[in-house]
Formats: structure tokens, sequence, C-alpha cells
């Protein structure tokens, strides 16, 4: 049963290796129309569900909805988690992932990414006037954050004396705090300033905190697949030449934004 | 109290993003919220009653590797809990298939596996309960084995089954709720789509579709009380 | 994709140790509740037969009402929405405890105390009715009655019932994970995102979840075949 089982297994493998040898991802899509992306789906204002028309829409989302213009091709979006967007996009249910994944170089090794198409950093959001301003204020305190995030990491690597409560999601961690369940929930400065305005009172929420950790967000792709990826990073340059970049960032953390977030940041763009 | 947030998203939490645009005369958006779990637990039962119906069956059979495949089968799925098949389903059937499997799928597929193991249990306990009378005087009017079992013993065993089968499908449709966790976008789905966002009528949100759950779960219960008391009057019971 | 099985992670190492201390919140979860579910489910079995209206009637919303909605919504109603129930401080004080802990056995408790009440009240139902009278005309006041004579027989039928809602109640577990109780089923989700060795962590979690079934399934039948031939009506 065992040895069938594994036969079944390498067999699957091998067909897979073989698929993969044969088709590049783009002609993949391309021949079938669509691009399937893996979204966040309760992330203002980087993927959510619009209150109105109730469907997913954000600035990833915007992202992608280039990239499928650009080929030709319809987006279909996914709504994927912390959890489960590796998996996702390594059994090949969705063939991109912008979903505020960090490029990490443990996560090269079953994926791939592109160049970097948002910065970030972790940082704390506590309630102002809490007493928590650093991670050193954390010790002994709980903290909310995501499950398979890098931040639950990170924080626990930052601050070993802190107890790491993870949630599903990161609107969770923050309804865990506004209820008192955790005193800080810590991930991406970005997140977290959209997390704030989410609130009826933004005012009483501050993000603050030293340095953590820097998090870089990059498109995740699959693994050894080299014309789809250079196909990624010319769309993102050329997204960035043309401007285009700083419209859709300007309508989603704009000032007149629900979640204002200064530019301060360059793209690398290659000659 | 914020009741107004379960107002303004009460039609997200029936049937999701569905809409009917009156000036194109078509349908957008997606079926999600209690119309998608009602969707999820009348498949799942409809394919789960297959499954167990062979499972159940397979069980009662005298060929001993029938019956192994059987027992394995439905221990193996009993003694395992759903949210770890869901997950089996959905993160490693992909190894092993070598394709992937949308998550509607995969926690369909899921549910069906899972309630099947019940249901074959449920088959195997309606078939024994008849006398044994039954099979043998089938038997002696010349029926084969499989004919005796259609003709004679399905036909009485599965209408005592009925109340059981109805307390499986309330099982299942509060069972959909877990597909939530890998993202089918049901109604605890919503719930906590809205719930993230607005972040401030938790109370009103999990009361509201437990109160949903709840009327679709009651009513079938209640049927099956009814259905109990009704049938109750035709059954040949053994001993 | 090339799948290389790793059986040493968690089989040995940082990895294997998570997994034992998943096992260990998941025991420590399923005990708790299965003792308060009973004593619950018992308490609400015995208002249903107490004749007083207002607490048979209780009774059966309680029992209606928690068995026909999903355990998961009622996770998330008791650590998400629970709030509005208690006063500030009561609630200040309890989030400064463990109270994702707290909330899992408060759902899973009032999840399978229902079932329970269920079987239990069916069992009281096939201990025939003049025992209850039999034992009041010997003096026996009714709370007395229950206490000596029903219930003590009502518990042998129905404890393999009640042994398969434990079981029921150790696999419903396994829903906490979602609130961030670091159970058994948590530990593998924690353990397939740090090093993506899913098939090896979902595999050794099942198995240790099979294997508590087997054990509880074994009891039961042993159970059957010692006790339950004795009694005759």
């Amino acid at each position: 049963m065992k040895k069938l089982s594994f036969a079944l297994a390498l067999l699957a493998a091998c067909t897979m290796l073989a698929g993969a040898a044969f088709a590049g991802k783009l002609d993949d899509i391309k021949k079938n129309g669509v691009l399937v992306a893996g979204v966040k789906d309760s992330q203002p204002p980087f993927g959510y569900v619009d209150e109105q028309s109730k469907q997913i829409v954000g600035f990833e989302i915007d992202v992608c909805k280039y990239l499928a213009d650009k080929l030709g091709v319809k987006l279909e979006i996914k709504p994927v988690t912390s959890a489960t967007r590796i998996p996702m996009l390594t059994q090949g249910s969705v063939d991109i992932v912008a979903a505020t994944m960090t490029h990490k170089i443990e996560r090269e090794a079953e994926i791939d990414f592109s160049i970097t198409y948002f910065p970030a950093e972790q940082k704390l959001l506590v309630k102002k006037g809490g007493g928590i301003k650093t991670v050193a204020d954390l010790a002994g305190k709980k903290v909310g954050s995501a499950k398979g995030s890098t931040s639950e990491k990170n924080i626990q690597a930052a601050q070993p004396k802190c107890q790491v409560i993870s949630y599903d999601t990161y609107p969770m961690a923050f309804l865990a705090l506004k209820q008192g369940k955790v005193d800080a929930v810590t991930t991406d400065a970005p997140i977290l300033a959209g997390l704030k305005a989410t609130d009826e009172k933004p005012e009483m929420w501050e993000v603050t905190g030293d340095f953590i950790a820097d998090e870089p967000y990059g498109l995740g792709l699959p693994e050894n697949d080299s014309d789809y990826r250079d196909f990624v990073n010319a769309s993102l340059m050329e997204m960035w030449r043309s401007g285009e970049y700083a419209k859709i960032y300007d309508k989603w953390f704009g000032p007149k934004s629900k979640c204002p977030l200064e530019l301060k940041w360059k793209m690398e763009l290659w000659p | 109290m914020r009741w107004d947030v379960v107002w303004n998203n009460i039609d997200y939490f029936l049937w999701g993003s569905l809409n009917f645009d009156t000036q194109n005369m078509r349908v957008t958006g997606e079926l999600g919220g209690l119309a998608l779990a009602v969707v999820l637990a009348a498949l799942g039962i409809f394919g789960a009653f297959w499954l167990g119906l062979a499972a159940g069956l397979m069980r009662l059979s005298r060929r001993a590797w029938v019956k192994a495949i059987a027992v394995i089968y439905i221990e193996l799925v009993r003694g395992t809990p759903l949210l770890m098949l869901i997950f089996w389903f959905y993160f490693l059937a992909p190894i092993v298939l070598g394709t992937a499997v949308p998550e509607f799928q995969s926690t369909l597929i899921a549910f069906i596996v899972f309630t099947g193991a019940y249901v074959g249990e449920i088959v195997r306990a309606g078939v024994t309960a008849l006398p044994k009378g039954q099979m043998e005087a089938a038997r002696g009017t010349g029926l084969t084995h499989f004919q005796a079992m259609r003709l004679v013993i399905l036909p009485q065993a599965l209408r005592n089954m009925i109340p059981s089968f109805v307390n499986q499908f309330v099982s299942l449709t509060k069972d959909t709720s877990l597909a939530s966790i890998i993202g089918v976008n049901e109604l605890t789905n919503t719930a906590t789509q809205v719930n993230n966002r607005t972040m401030n009528a938790p109370f009103e949100i999990f009361i509201t579709i437990a109160a949903l759950y709840f009327l679709i779960c009651w009513v079938l219960t209640a049927t099956s009380r009814r259905l109990e008391k009704h049938l109750a009057r035709y059954q040949a019971r053994g001993r | 994709m090339k799948y290389n099985f790793d059986w040493s992670i968690v089989l040995t190492g940082e990895y294997h140790q998570w997994l034992i201390d998943g096992l260990w919140l998941t025991l420590k979860i399923s005990a708790l509740s299965i003792i308060l579910a009973t004593a619950l489910g018992t308490l609400v079995a015995v208002l249903r037969m107490t004749k007083v209206k207002a607490l048979e009637w209780f009774s059966l919303a309680f029992t209606e009402f928690f068995r026909n909605t999903p355990l998961l919504v009622q996770i998330y109603f008791w650590y998400f929405g629970s709030y509005v129930l208690l006063p500030e401080a009561v609630n200040k004080w309890l989030y400064k405890q463990d109270f994702e802990f707290a909330a899992g056995v408060i759902a899973l408790t009032v999840y399978t105390a229902a079932f329970i009440a269920e079987e239990i009240r069916a069992g009281i139902f096939a201990i025939p009715k003049n025992q209850l009278e039999a034992s009041r005309a010997t003096g026996l006041s009714f709370l007395q009655a229950y206490r000596y004579v029903i219930l003590p027989q009502a518990f042998r039928i129905i404890i393999p019932p009640l042994i398969s809602q434990f079981l029921n109640l150790i696999k419903n577990s396994s829903l906490v994970m979602t609130i961030g109780v670091m159970d058994l089923t948590y530990m593998a989700r924690q353990i397939e995102s740090h090093t993506f060795r899913g098939f090896e962590a979902f595999t050794a979690a099942t198995l240790i979840y099979l294997v508590i079934s087997l054990i509880v399934s074994l009891s039961i039948n042993l159970y059957n075949k010692h006790f339950l031939r004795q009694i005759k009506y």
C-alpha cells in the first residue's frame, strides 16, 4: 500500500515535471485567456471586498489588472490567506500571488519572486497612550499577527518574552486589539495603516515601534519559469516608468485616500 | 448595537455578490453566502449517499477483502477531524494528483468522503436492523443475493433510514462552515469578510449568521422528527 | 514539482516538539471540555424533566439552538462577539488571562453539552416509567429518585453514545485553531507554513488523531461486550 502510493506520487511528480518543461506559464495564460491572481480579500487597501460592489478591490488587484491587460487576457481573482498563498501557487491553482507577501530568501526554495513592487517595514499597531512604544515594551504582553506570515516569526525573534497569537487574517488580529485581547498587532506598516483607517476612530490608534524587519513585497511566481518572470518584471518597470504605478498608488495611498502614505521609494529599474 | 451593519450586508450573507443587472438583463457576480452553503450541503449529501450506500453494503459483504476496504475507509475517516480531511484534499491532493483542484470542488470532495463514511454506518445499521427472515425469504423465492438486496431489503431499509439521513444532512449543513477556512465564500466566510471590513459589529454579525444556519438546520431537524414518527408505523423489526 | 519526503522533521527536533506541544494542548482542552460538557449536558437534560415550564423551555431552546448552529460560528461568536454580554471590567480581566483557550473551552462545552443532553434524555426515556413511580413510592423525593435510581441506570445505557460524543469533541477541538489556540491542527499548519513540509506534518497530525480515535472506539467496543449484555429490561 505504502509502495503503491509512493509510486503514484512519483508518477504524478514526473508528469508534472514533464509538463512544466514543455509549456511555460505565459503560454498557458494566453491559451486560457485568464490570469488567475491570488490576492487578499480582507486586507484594505491591498485587497478587500468593496461594500457597494461586493467585489474584491484594492492596490494589488489593480497591479494584477495591469499585468492581465498587458497580456490581453481576463483577470480572475482568487482570495488567499498568508498560510494558503504559497501552496496555492506551487500547486497551480493561481498563476500569480499578489498578497502582501514579503520576498524572503527561504521562500525562494518553493517559488520565485518578481522585483519589489511595494516597500514595507514591520511595525507595531497599538492603542495611543497605552504605554507601548517599542518592541522592548512587549515583554510579557500578547501580540497579534497572522498565521504563516513573516511578522509572526520576526516578532518572536525580536522579543522572545512576548506571547504571539496568530489569527487567520490581520483584521481579526486588529479586532482582538480593539477588544483588548492583545496589546499590539504587528505586521508591515502599510497594512497597519490600512487597519487603522478602517476604524471609526482612527486617531485612537498609532503605528509605532523601532526597526523590526524590512518587508519588501514581491509578486509570487511559479518556480523556474524565467520567461514568465521576465515578463512580470518588465511590466512592473514599465508600469513605474509610464506613471501608471503612481496613479494606482495615489488611488489607494494618496493624500485623498482613506489610508494616506507618502511614496518615498523608487522601484528598482533596469536600464 | 450596530444592526445596520448586518442590514446593509444581508444580501451578501444570503446570496453573495450575485446581482441581477436590470439594464442588461443578465446576472452578474458570484453565488456565495447562505445560498452557496446550501448548494455545498445538497451536492455533498447527494454524493455521500451513493458513496455511503456502496461503503455500507461493502461492509456487509461476505468477501473479506471487500469488507476490509469498507472497514478501513469508514474507520479512517471517522477517526479524522473534518478539518484535517479538508486540508488533505486541499493542500496535499495536488501533490499526489498532479493538478490543482479548485477550493469549491476540493471541499466538496472532502465533504462527500467525510459524510460518506457516516452514511455507510447508517446503511449498515439499517440493513442489519431488518429481520433476517426477510433475506432468507427473498432468496427462497429464487432471487439472487443482489436482487434480494435491491428489490426487498434496500427499499425497506432505506425508508427506515430517512430520519438518519436528514440528521446527517443537518450535520453537513453545519460542517459547510469549515469551507471558509480555505476560502470558499459561503456564509461563514462572508461573515468574516464583512466583520474584517467593518470591525464594529462582531456580536451582531455572528448572531445573525448563527440564526441563519439555525433556521435551515432546525427546519430539517423538525422534518426529520415528523418523518421518524410517521415511518415508525411501517417499521418491520426483528427480535 | 518534485517532493522529497523528509520524515525527520516531524520525528525529531524543534518541529517534533511543536507537535507534542500541540497534542498536549488538544488533550488538555478536550479533557476540560469533556468534563464541563458532561456536567452541563446532564443539567440541561434534567431541567427538561422538571415539569417547570420555564426550565423546560430553556432546556429545549438551549439544545435546539446549539445543536443546529455550526461550531465554527459559535467559536467566532464566543471569541469575538461575547464582549457585549459581560461588563467592561470583567472583559478586561478575562482578556488578560488565556482567553483564547477559555473561549475554545466554552464553545466546545456548550456545543457538546447540547448533544449530550439529548443522549441523556434518550437514556432516561429508555428507563421504564414505573421505576420512577416505584422509587417515589418507597419514599424517595423526586431528586433522590433521579439521583439514586434513574440516573445510574440511564448512564449505563448512554455511556457508549456518550463516549462517541467525547470522540466528536476531540475531533471538533481542531476548530479552535481559528482563534489562535495552538492545538495539534494549528501546529501542523504552522509547520507547513514554516517548512513547506505539509505532507509530513499533516500525516503526523492525522495519525495522532487516528490513534486517539482508535483507542476510544476500542474502549466502547470492550464496554459493549462486557457490560451492556448484563442489562436487561
